[in-house]
């Protein structure tokens, strides 16, 4: 068999469990990204509007978290957490570790896009009277989610990929799979083939689609059109 | 202090770190006055007005505004902030709302009007400045320098401040656009509201201005109608600055 025949006999004959696998990569991915935008918004707007003590706490926690490999931060959920008598499966352990990390870095984009928002558009905001908060949720955020589109796009892809350190508390999503379907076959580097194009496909289709929000969302004349 | 005064600053100071920017500022504006402060740039004239609306919390001194103490720590900064109307060099209209929706927020999230309400208020608003239906759903960076600055107007109006407060307002504008929004300012100055405007424009001052604040160095030097101090002004300071600022108007 050659190398293109070998890949078709892979699929045909692995094709449902490789699908079932990169299915629940894609569910991860997901979830795990979701959780991530839902933690990292309040926790950048706690960093920098929230009170000192808030302020700490949540600069702690984003320090630990980029501090330590996110492999320790599931095995520390995983294995760790039923010793306190919380036990997750497998799946849910993975999806909540990498929703907390991602948490942290989403909120440092978030944080940075916050920043970018002109001052002068606090000043205006608040010379006709809205709240800190009014001016937050109405003038702030809508500014800066738009320039934070491109990073959360890069944390998007990043979690694509490491979605699959699921494998090592056996969740069987498309790394572990493969690892399964070639130990069975001996077919390592066909498999991992399909995995890769698998992942660039993914990924490529994630990037166009961002490129379609931004660009619907793009507040209308300031932003250079043309550019690459 | 008269009931008439609508704003009365007393002996207002201000720092930034160790740069003296206020020193000693003492200021009436009665309801319905239009007055215009002229002065050299980085003599506290921006600041002063900051102060007058809060964005910059003064260091020491009494601002009177509307028969009610608003420099001590008790008072509500948004329902002050409320009255008083802004316009600022740089427009500095929301960037990601259209021109109709700049004039709405406040209206809908400060004055809790209903959407069609501040819509209504909000056109009146923006026709009363020139700007007509089809530029109402233009996004500022759609809008011209000059229409952007009324579309600001048309903000601050909207809100029925008692005072109204312009910094600069023209000094950012493509001198062709400079005409438009000093039109719309004499018309709201011959309309009777309380204004004060900083501004390099003598020409406005002298048609529009019912007193005229020459400012140098963090304090008043000299007061006076405008022909007074524009065309015949009494201090050495004063005389120079405007010497110059009249040149060049001649030149033009």
């Amino acid at each position: 068999m050659g190398f293109a025949e070998e890949i078709v006999y892979l699929v045909s004959t692995y094709g449902v469990s490789l699908f079932n696998a990169m299915l629940l990569t894609l569910e991860i991915t997901s979830i795990g990204f979701t959780l991530g935008v839902l933690l990292g918004l309040p926790i950048s707007l706690g960093r920098v509007y929230g009170p000192l003590p808030l302020k700490a706490l949540l600069a702690a926690y984003i320090e630990l978290i980029r501090g330590t490999p996110m492999i320790v931060q599931l095995f520390f959920i995983y294995y760790a957490l039923p010793l306190v008598g919380i036990k997750l499966d497998a799946f849910t352990a993975s999806i909540i570790a990498i929703g907390l990390n991602s948490a942290a870095y989403q909120a440092e984009y978030f944080r940075m896009a916050f920043g970018a928002v002109p001052r002068e558009q606090w000043e205006a905001a608040l010379s006709i009277g809205l709240s800190k908060w009014s001016t937050i949720t109405n003038v702030i955020i809508p500014q800066g989610v738009r320039i934070a589109i491109p990073a959360l796009t890069n944390e998007l892809i990043y979690l694509l990929k490491y979605s699959s350190i699921a494998y090592f508390v056996t969740v069987p999503e498309t790394v572990y799979v493969s690892k399964v379907i070639g130990a069975k076959t001996l077919l390592h580097i066909q498999i991992y083939t399909i995995t890769a194009v698998f992942y660039i496909l993914v990924a490529v289709v994630l990037t166009k689609s961002a490129k379609k929000l931004e660009e619907r969302v793009s507040i209308p004349g300031l932003v250079v059109k043309g550019r690459i | 202090m008269g009931s008439d005064k609508l704003l009365f600053i007393e002996d207002l100071h201000k720092y930034y770190g160790k740069h003296h920017v206020l020193k000693g500022v003492n200021l009436a504006v009665n309801e319905g006055e239009s007055v215009v402060i002229i002065g050299p740039s980085g003599s506290g004239k921006s600041t002063l007005l900051r102060c007058i609306n809060l964005l910059v919390k003064p260091d020491k001194g009494r601002i009177v505004f509307d028969n009610e103490e608003i420099t001590t720590g008790k008072i509500d900064v948004r329902r002050v902030r409320e009255k008083i109307g802004f316009v600022f060099q740089h427009f500095n209209l929301f960037l990601h709302l259209t021109a109709i929706e700049n004039v709405m927020l406040g209206l809908i999230k400060v004055k809790n009007y209903p959407r069609e309400k501040a819509r209504r208020i909000a056109e009146e608003a923006l026709l009363s400045v020139g700007i007509t239906e089809e530029l109402w759903n233009k996004y500022p960076a759609q809008l011209s320098g000059g229409q952007q600055q009324r579309v600001a107007i048309a903000r601050a109006i909207a809100m029925e401040p008692k005072l109204l407060l312009f910094d600069e307002p023209t000094s950012a504008l493509d001198p062709e656009l400079i005409g438009e929004v000093l039109k719309v300012m004499e018309k709201l100055a011959n309309e009777g509201r309380t204004m004060i405007v900083v501004t390099h424009e003598i020409g406005f001052a002298l048609k529009a201005a019912d007193r005229v604040v020459f400012f140098d160095d963090g304090k008043i030097i000299e007061e006076g109608s405008p022909e007074q101090v524009i065309l015949n002004p009494k201090t050495e300071r004063a005389r120079r600055f405007l010497f110059s600022i009249r040149e060049l108007y001649r030149l033009e």
